[in-house]
């Protein structure tokens, strides 16, 4: 069965196949030109995200491990507060006196209170990003009214 | 290897390079045109529908996932819209003659075949073709010409493949059969 089906496909090789009229390629294709001209595109089609998900990784990953870093050293130093970030805003909190939230914020946030500003800066820079990525990657499929060419 | 280039091609027309389109175009212009021939009979009818299916193809490019080759996609949105236009025509495609032969007397034939000139064999093969039922001219010609699977035939046609492996038997014994009144009909008239 095999063999005859292999004989055949040796002679089907050999029938001619039919070909359109020699313009055919050029009538399709200034078809589609005049059909490109008036489709819309969406604007945002090659958008890119701006940080790769291999770098949120990363990013993440480096944040997770310095806040274990911060909690572990603070219990063996024995501190819970500092010059940084969160104790700025944790004085703040005692200058205008409220009392019984800030004793609890200050027992909440002490951990973080080691972390420099810069890393706070980064984390919030890092997460506007991704806010305006998500937004753009979201919307990336929304027609234009550019027009191509 | 083809899927691959295919598929550089299509990237370049969804990033907007229109003419990339016409790589395409040029690669499978022929079989597009043969597979609307075979269904539709008249060449101004393929050439219409043939453009009409790049232009198609074009619009739904963003449709296309590559889960199957581009040529199996192309081909079933040649044969899909063709046999819209048969039914909007109305024409049914033509039955099958039950006169069929062995597979010894398919052996013979083959070796018959191959001592006909090689012009001849062409003619004849040709002729035999056109006289099977428009979708098995189809059919043999995707599967044997093209080397299309069964499971790819499946997708273009919308035919089970059990139906497919059954009409493709059929049909190459048919042609067989054609093919074996013809080269008698040859040897007759030199004799």
């Amino acid at each position: 069965m095999k063999k005859l089906d292999k004989q055949f496909e040796q002679m089907m090789k050999g029938i001619r196949i039919d070909s359109p009229s020699p313009d055919f390629a050029l009538k399709v294709m200034s078809r589609i030109q005049a059909e490109a001209a008036v489709q819309k595109r969406p604007i945002l089609a090659d958008y890119q995200p701006v940080i790769s998900k291999r770098t949120w990784i990363i990013l993440i990953a480096a944040f997770v491990l310095l806040l274990i870093y911060i909690t572990v050293s603070a219990k063996e130093t024995g501190t819970v507060s500092g010059p940084g970030f969160w104790s700025t805003i944790s004085d703040s909190l005692n200058q205008i006196k409220i009392n019984e939230v800030s004793s609890f914020w200050q027992k909440g946030m002490g951990v973080f209170s080691s972390i420099p500003p810069i890393a706070f800066l980064i984390l919030t820079a890092s997460l506007a990003l991704w806010m305006l990525d998500s937004f753009l990657v979201r919307f990336r499929h929304r027609t234009s009214e550019i027009h191509i060419s | 290897m083809n899927k691959t280039e295919d598929l550089y091609y299509i990237e370049a027309v969804r990033k907007g390079n229109v003419q990339a389109f016409s790589w395409l175009v040029e690669k499978y212009q022929k079989m597009v045109y043969t597979l609307a021939l075979k269904l539709l009979k008249r060449p101004e009818d393929a050439e219409e529908m043939a453009q009409d299916t790049f232009i198609k193809a074009y619009q739904k490019l963003d449709t296309y996932e590559g889960k199957s080759k581009f040529s199996t996609w192309l081909y079933s949105i040649t044969y899909n819209a063709c046999i819209s236009e048969l039914r909007k025509r109305r024409i049914e495609f033509k039955s099958l003659d039950d006169r069929q032969i062995s597979d010894q007397d398919e052996m013979k034939m083959h070796d018959y075949y191959r001592e006909t000139k090689k012009e001849d064999q062409e003619k004849y093969l040709n002729m035999a073709l056109e006289k099977l039922p428009e979708d098995d001219q189809v059919l043999v010609t995707l599967y044997y010409y093209e080397n299309q699977s069964m499971d790819e035939i499946s997708m273009i046609t919308g035919l089970t493949v059990s139906n497919i492996k059954v009409k493709i038997h059929r049909a190459r014994k048919k042609m067989y059969g054609l093919l074996h009144e013809m080269l008698h009909e040859e040897i007759y008239s030199l004799l």
